[in-house]
């Protein structure tokens, strides 16, 4: 693995994975300035795929198809990236078409772009874990970007003009930091060349300091969605807490697969769901953002059981604040996490992602062997006052059941 | 060692032939090389819903659940906390006709955890002891008086999550509506009734019926020594005189147009409409299915999302897309789209009209569905599990892992034509069953 520059100072991380059929390449563009109107950045992102001055948006899902190319973009807040798969020998046509999509896409379809995803945010609102999912974002990312969840964007879209999203467009191209990574078989210097090609003449600022005061919770909130014909309760629990440029990272992704994310063997899931019957799905989970980061702790189950699955929550979470985890369920914790890196990790397009967005928080392309160091590393007391520090109130609870379950 | 039978079976973009040994009493392992630190084990078992009557619906997928809590040697919980100490993705899928039970793991030092993930899950594949306070006790479904709620509890909340998902209720009824008769009619989560009083016995009775040698295929991929592999697989997986399961056949239905139609608490339109598809085996069908659903409903180029959103005149879907499933005795090839309810018919036209369709298609939109399926087999060699994936699938679902090789030819072969000619056969509209899930009739 290694970092080049292209002409205009882009980096590219390189990884030869050699006697590989696909190339896998990203391409970040940092989103330096939060989105002031929700769903402008989701809706620039859809109008990516949605025609170019050469192409329309039929002829250019078609070429991309026929040629077997997956190339398709995602919006998270923090930037935009496209993901981007194809065969060996068809990389010079693939670096074309994403290269036309990045700098002649026309916006055109903006009005129709708006209505069809309000449409699909409609569907998907249909189900009960969204709506909830919806709502507890909503509240525990209030006043920042990341809480422009399907219903605050609903709200807003139809503020948002084409003129705003072409300007943003213009800003991604012209004031966005930009990162590339690329992985798979190939030789390093035909592919600088040709990224060279293809992309050496995009506008590369400098990356800017992220001085921006992110809003903090001050109150404990509960947000109940009522739906009546409900099967199960919705449950999510959260609270805000330090990102991935915080020396607590790995302490919180370790407490994180102790707690609810280490697959059957989590303690919420051996103690509510095997032990006690109470859910098929019960997880805890950490989520990054640039800004701001959540951890959260959800549970589906029978209405009636509401009560009970907050007190297993409590339950759980003050024994990780009062007791120290044992050495065995520490190592194995450890092992666990550092393990399944190597899953996560297995194809080129994981593979190029992960440098990439290391590379684009700015903490460098082998950022993943530093994090396991400091996995390796994390102690019992670590994890308890980690655990004290974090998951303390002000928190988020967010419970979608029929109305009468609600009275909690 | 005992006598084990060997065959050699290409397979693309892997660089060495799939090894598949078949042993004297009918298990057969199947060994797949790809480089890296990564290996992959699983036991697929030839059972499903398929081998469920309405009084036991649910019972494999039960089951599936119950394997995991302990065998004589092994506490319930040793199994999932041993391996995931060692970074190991563990678990299991029940589907109509197959059940398979999957690790991936880093090989360890000296293979070391590769070598414990085989012991360990040949184990639990063979000597499940599923205690009763596991199960925890059975009881009558609305009883609030259950104290000891275990994994009972657990997959009717599963039923439940399933439920409330309007796309899962949706094809559950087109799919009813499809087989009438043969098992595949069934949803293979079943019914939370059921689940709440199966006693033991049944479930391990249903366990000795099914999980015998000739019902049986372990797969392991990754890198390593096929011979010391294979001894420790055998070793593994002693079925100490297991008596065989004797093979089973069900005939399809003949195909018949329905409409049904139901209600939920939702906001929008979900319909699915539905064809039953060849069996299995039948590649060149199959391939043939699968080029109509890339062309119709596979993505943005496809003609669906093209003539039903991107270039609508009216906006009448949200969502379109179509599918197909292969399954042993024949599979479902299905259209879904979301919709806005008060267009509900010229919606359910629409997508018919599109279907219909079919017979006409161009060369380009031919040849992009073929390179499409070709590049099929590079994306599933990316991982172990993938790999493992379409194993199982051949030698469970179709049952000859020839068939692989066949597939290759089938693709390189097939023509516009022999396209036609199967879409005809299988996606007539006078078969199409259509289920529709709408909001709410309001008072």
């Amino acid at each position: 693995m290694k970092k080049i520059y292209l002409e205009n100072k882009i980096p590219v991380v390189f990884k030869e994975n050699k006697n590989t059929p696909r190339l896998a390449l990203c391409l970040y563009f940092k989103i330096e300035e939060q989105e002031k109107k929700a769903g402008l950045f989701s809706i620039l992102n859809r109008l990516l795929m949605q025609g170019t001055k050469k192409r329309t948006a039929e002829e250019l899902a078609m070429e991309l198809d026929e040629n077997a190319i997956e190339c398709y973009s995602e919006m998270k807040h923090d930037f935009i990236r496209f993901k981007v798969l194809c065969l060996n020998e068809d990389i010079e046509k693939t670096l074309e078409i994403l290269e036309d999509i990045v700098k002649n896409s026309t916006m055109e379809d903006f009005s129709k772009e708006v209505v069809k995803m309000k449409g699909e945010i409609e569907a998907e609102l249909d189900s009960p874990k969204s709506r909830a999912a919806d709502a507890f974002y909503k509240t525990l990312f209030d006043g920042l970007c990341y809480g422009h969840t399907y219903t605050k964007t609903l709200e807003a879209v139809d503020n948002i003009t084409k003129d705003e999203v072409k300007e943003a467009y213009k800003s991604l191209l012209e004031k966005s930091p930009k990162v590339i990574s690329l992985v798979g078989d190939f030789d390093e210097a035909d592919m600088t060349s040709k990224l060279n090609k293809h992309f050496g003449n995009l506008s590369n600022p400098p990356k800017e300091a992220n001085d921006d005061d992110a809003q903090k919770l001050n109150e404990n909130k509960t947000v109940k969605v009522e739906k009546n014909d409900a099967s199960q309760a919705q449950i999510f629990q959260g609270w805000r807490v330090p990102t991935i440029f915080d020396k607590d990272y790995p302490v919180l992704l370790l407490l994180n697969t102790i707690l609810g994310a280490s697959g059957l063997s989590s303690r919420l899931f051996v103690e509510l769901r095997d032990k006690k019957g109470l859910a098929y799905v019960v997880r805890s989970s950490y989520e990054v953002y640039d800004r701001a980061a959540a951890f959260s702790v959800y549970i589906a189950t029978e209405p009636k059981n509401i009560k009970t699955s907050l007190e297993g929550f409590e339950f759980e979470i003050n024994r990780i604040k009062t007791t120290p985890v044992d050495n065995i369920e520490l190592e194995n914790a450890k092992n666990n996490l550092i393990g399944k890196r190597q899953f996560f990790t297995e194809t080129n397009l994981q593979q190029s992602s992960l440098y990439s967005f290391y590379e684009d928080k700015g903490l460098g392309y082998d950022f993943e062997e530093k994090l396991i160091e400091a996995v390796k590393k994390i102690s019992a007391e670590d994890i308890q006052r980690a655990a004290n520090e974090y998951l303390k109130d002000p928190h988020v609870l967010t419970v979608l059941a029929p109305g009468q379950y609600l009275e909690f | 060692m005992e006598y084990i039978k060997k065959i050699e079976i290409r397979y693309p973009f892997l660089p060495s032939p799939v090894e598949v040994y078949e042993r004297e009493n009918g298990h057969k392992i199947v060994f797949a090389k790809k480089e890296g630190g990564l290996v992959n084990i699983s036991s697929w078992v030839k059972t499903g819903s398929i081998n469920e009557d309405d009084e036991i619906n649910g019972i494999s997928h039960f089951l599936e659940h119950l394997m995991f809590k302990g065998t004589h040697k092994h506490p319930a919980g040793y199994f999932d906390r041993t391996l995931e100490a060692k970074g190991a993705i563990v678990n299991a899928a029940t589907w109509k006709d197959y059940t398979y039970y999957y690790v991936t793991l880093p090989k360890g030092p000296d293979n070391s955890y590769f070598y414990e993930a085989i012991e360990l899950h040949g184990d639990m594949m063979l000597d499940p002891i599923i205690p009763e306070e596991e199960i925890g006790p059975a009881f009558e479904l609305g009883d609030n008086t259950v104290k000891e709620k275990r994994e009972r509890h657990v997959v009717i909340e599963e039923i439940r999550m399933r439920q409330d998902q309007p796309w899962t209720k949706v094809y559950n009824e087109a799919n009813h509506n499809m087989y009438k008769s043969h098992p595949y009619k069934r949803d293979v989560i079943g019914f939370a009734e059921t689940i709440a009083s199966v006693p033991r016995a049944t479930i391990m009775n249903y366990y000795g019926t099914f999980y015998t040698p000739n019902n049986i295929t372990t797969i392991v991929v990754g890198e390593f020594d096929s011979e010391e592999v294979l001894k420790k697989v055998v070793e593994a997986f002693d079925f100490k005189g297991r008596k065989n399961t004797e093979k089973k056949c069900f005939e399809l239905d003949k195909p018949e147009a329905k409409y049904v139609e139901n209600y939920a608490h939702i906001n929008t339109g979900f319909s699915i409409i539905g064809w039953l598809g060849p069996v299995a085996c039948s590649i060149k069908e199959n391939i043939g299915l699968e080029i109509a659903n890339i062309i119709l409903g596979e993505g943005q180029s496809s003609r669906l999302y093209q003539n039903l959103i991107e270039k609508a005149e009216k906006h009448i879907f949200n969502v379109v897309a179509s599918d197909y499933y292969s399954f042993r005795d024949g599979g479902n090839f299905f259209v879904q789209a979301n919709f806005k309810p008060e267009n509900k018919e010229e919606a359910i036209s629409l997508l018919k009209k599109e279907v219909e369709k079919l017979t006409n298609i161009e060369e380009r939109e031919f040849q992009k569905a073929v390179k499409k399926l070709k590049v099929r087999f590079a994306e599933s060699a990316e991982t172990v599990s993938d790999i493992a994936d379409t194993i199982g699938y051949y030698m469970t679902v179709c049952d000859n892992i020839e068939l692989v090789e066949e597939y290759q030819k089938e693709l390189e072969k097939i023509s516009i034509n022999d396209f036609l000619d199967i879409v005809k056969k299988y996606l007539p509209l006078e078969h199409a069953v259509v289920s529709v899930l709408m909001p709410e009739k309001k008072d």
